[in-house]
């Protein structure tokens, strides 16, 4: 297929795709502007706590819904969108529908955030949205699933890529997930800790499994076509694949948990057997780039992309680990976990996400005139990427180090609860500059996207014959 | 695996293995988890439905956002030192939850398990760390790093004669003199849910350690009528510290939890031991 056509086909997405991108990088300024928030208040008890909807549980909450359904889905979507449609070598199917998507997914986060700050949350974790935004968001993402579906059914006939069953599992996953906690939290909410139960299942699942297909998906594209050379092997690949599936979905449950203990039991077996995903696409994609990583310059759509592939695989094993009953019994409910979190959150997805944007962006926005590569500022995306690694490495190192040393003081029952806390203030001023970075950072993606978009329109203009006195400019 | 239906199925299964183990299977086993028999045969049936004015409560922890630094669930001994710095008398189990509206177990610690709450602060207590979390008279709160809610109180001029539950405080947060702090309405509900919290009577699936002796409970472990005076014993034990007008309908109902006091080593003593410094 000719570039052009390529071109003009993956022209059709671009409403959509380009209204959830830019969407999510707004809502990520909000999650990262309410994680600083967050993050001085854990040092600063008196900072901003005069006001009910400044309050640190509401912010919280908030910042991580924000970062979650603000940023994560959406922008998870958009590149899953585009992917069908590179690699189907198809028209986006129905992009009005999916347009209608976008925007009724970001008013219903908005609508949410708005709930959430006013008190209006749930007060289960990452599944904060009131039962009244719920279902706007459900109808949107599958409004926007269909189209992702369609577009599926309506590919060049061919093998499927490993990038194919990643999305398609992530269409499907959240969907599942997302419909059964609103329905048994929400509309018909179960009895007791059982609640608690499927809100970790919930949180595990959209982590692990959806995040975790969603993510790989560009990965398991962008890697070896950045680098040039084919996929190591799709079987590894598939392995991961439904390991992922079908070991990804088991766990979530603390050691302690007041549930019967088959249910944690099983819970470990599962987070256990993640090692099995996580060594095969690890070594399938060292296989593929090997050593030649460092030589290559595949631009930030590479960087973000490697950078979001080591963090995963960290905070994979980390989660492992952290499974561990004798390693539990120390990190839970520390510090510990929120490193593990944050990292698979900003570090994994958001870094993966980004890479995928970095490459799509263009090619979308600069598709009806032509424009080729290159239109993004070099400069402020190199600023951003190193924003970015230098803000999650640092947070991850600074709460991990401080959630080990608060597990450990925790265990001597000498140690008041008050000194074990006192302990990990250093951590946790370092980790202030985390959001910090991350906000600079998306402040230069969003410049950046506005500069191209200008770039783009400009350029529109001066193409079209019809643009009125812009014909002259352009000769 | 380039058939899209296949892709279809095995995803679909994968997905209906996980929900059928940790959704359906679970809400069968606990769906329907009924008020337990306690160890201690009490005369009234364990857990009970807090009352009004906590319920309101747990409505007000949710909407703050309590559940992001207090858990409200107690690990075995094995699994933590949960149970020695005094959080509680035995680990939770779900039987605790079943009359909650929202459960919020909570995931993170950045200040101290409320699980039984209630067996070591009174309303009171609860709204005075509300206020100023540093005032309490515990020299470890000095470094409290929890915010202060004083948004849940109105400080207003003293009238003809001060409101009765206007909240006493230590004179570096009082507030001017002729002025008085009163806590709203939410603010009494939330220190009423929280100082009813308690998961204080041993259940079958968390028995007391090996040792302990009941009186007032065969030693088969069957439902023998119970012996009315150690469960008045309990009660009294129970109520000893909530003397305070703002919950006193509140702790009435629930109070006859814990085991009558008649063995050596009664758990209450290791909750409320004043010299143990783990208070928030």
């Amino acid at each position: 297929m000719s570039d052009e056509a390529r071109t003009e086909l993956e022209a059709s997405g671009a409403a959509p795709i380009l209204c959830l991108f830019a969407g999510a990088s707004l809502w990520l300024l909000l999650a990262s502007i309410l994680a600083l928030l967050d993050s001085v208040k854990l040092h600063n008890a008196g900072f901003l706590a005069s006001r009910p909807m400044w309050t640190y549980g509401r912010v919280h909450a908030a910042g991580d819904t924000a970062l979650l359904y603000g940023f994560c889905v959406p922008a998870a979507l958009g590149v899953g969108l585009w992917l069908l449609c590179r690699l189907g070598r198809t028209r986006l199917a129905g992009p009005v529908v999916a347009t209608v998507g976008a925007l009724g997914w970001n008013a219903a986060v908005a609508a949410g955030l708005w709930a959430i700050l006013r008190g209006g949350g749930t007060g289960y974790e990452v599944f904060e949205m009131p039962g009244t935004v719920a279902p706007l968001l459900l109808v949107s993402y599958l409004l926007l699933g269909i189209c992702g579906v369609m577009t599926f059914r309506q590919r060049e006939a061919g093998p499927l890529y490993p990038s194919q069953w990643f999305v398609i599992g992530a269409l499907f996953w959240f969907a599942w997930i997302f419909s059964t906690a609103g329905l048994l939290l929400l509309a018909s909410p179960v009895r007791g800790v059982l609640q608690s139960l499927i809100a970790w299942w919930y949180e595990h699942n959209l982590d692990t499994v959806f995040l975790g297909f969603a993510g790989l998906a560009p990965i398991f594209y962008f890697i070896p076509k950045l680098s040039g050379r084919p996929l190591h092997s799709s079987y590894q690949a598939a392995l991961a694949f439904w390991m992922l599936a079908l070991a990804g979905s088991w766990g979530g449950i603390p050691g302690g948990a007041p549930l019967p203990s088959w249910l944690v039991a099983v819970s470990l077996v599962g987070t256990v057997l993640t090692v099995v995903p996580i060594a095969a696409v690890a070594m399938n994609l060292y296989l593929t780039v090997g050593d030649a990583l460092p030589a290559l310059d595949g631009g930030p759509a590479l960087r973000f992309t490697c950078a979001g592939l080591i963090f995963w695989v960290v905070a994979g094993a980390q989660q492992v680990a952290g499974a561990l009953p004798s390693v539990g019994t120390l990190t839970d409910y520390t510090w510990f976990t929120v490193a593990q979190r944050d990292l698979f959150r900003n570090g994994f997805a958001a870094m993966t996400m980004f890479g995928a944007i970095y490459y799509i962006v263009p090619r979308l926005a600069g598709a009806k005139c032509g424009a080729p590569d290159g239109l993004w500022k070099r400069s402020l995306a190199r600023l951003h990427f190193g924003l970015m690694l230098a803000g999650v490495a640092l947070g991850y190192v600074a709460l991990l180090v401080a959630g080990v040393f608060q597990g450990v003081a925790f265990q001597n029952p000498a140690n008041s609860f008050t000194a074990v806390m006192r302990g990990t203030m250093m951590g946790l001023r370092l980790s202030t500059l985390e959001p910090l970075l991350l906000t600079l950072g998306t402040m230069a993606f969003l410049l950046n996207f506005a500069l191209l978009l200008k770039g783009c329109m400009a350029r529109c203009r001066r193409e079209s014959p019809a643009g009125p006195g812009m014909g002259k400019e352009g000769a | 695996m380039n058939n899209g239906p296949v892709l279809f199925l095995g995803l679909f299964a994968s997905m209906a293995i996980s929900w059928v183990t940790f959704v359906l299977g679970p809400l069968a086993q606990m769906g329907n988890l009924q008020p337990a028999r306690t160890v201690a045969a009490l005369p009234v049936a364990y857990p009970n439905s807090p009352p009004g004015l906590a319920a309101q409560g747990a409505g007000v922890y949710r909407a703050c956002g309590c559940a992001y630094c207090h858990t409200q669930q107690v690990r075995p001994a094995e699994l933590g030192p949960d149970l020695a710095r005094g959080w509680g008398i035995r680990r939770s189990v779900a039987h605790d939850y079943i009359f909650d509206g929202t459960v919020m177990l909570g995931a993170q610690r950045l200040g101290p398990d409320l699980a039984n709450a209630g067996l070591r602060m009174d309303a009171m207590a609860v709204l005075a760390r509300l206020w100023e979390p540093r005032m309490v008279n515990n020299l470890d709160s000095a470094h409290s790093m929890m915010p202060s809610y004083r948004y849940l109180f109105d400080v207003r001029k003293i009238g003809r004669a001060p409101s009765a539950n206007a909240l006493p405080v230590r004179p570096e947060y009082a507030p001017p003199d002729g002025y008085e702090i009163v806590p709203r309405t939410a603010a009494r509900a939330l220190a009423a849910y929280v100082a009813g919290l308690r998961q204080a009577p041993y259940l079958f699936e968390a028995p007391p350690p090996p040792g302990t002796v009941y009186t007032n409970a065969p030693a088969s472990g069957t439902n023998a009528p119970p012996d009315g005076s150690n469960a008045t014993n309990g009660t009294n034990a129970t109520n000893g510290t909530n003397g305070t007008n703002a919950t006193n309908a509140t702790n009435g109902t629930n109070a006859p939890l814990l085991p009558g006091g008649t063995n050596g080593g009664n758990p209450q003593s290791a909750i409320r031991n004043p010299q143990s410094n783990h208070d928030p």
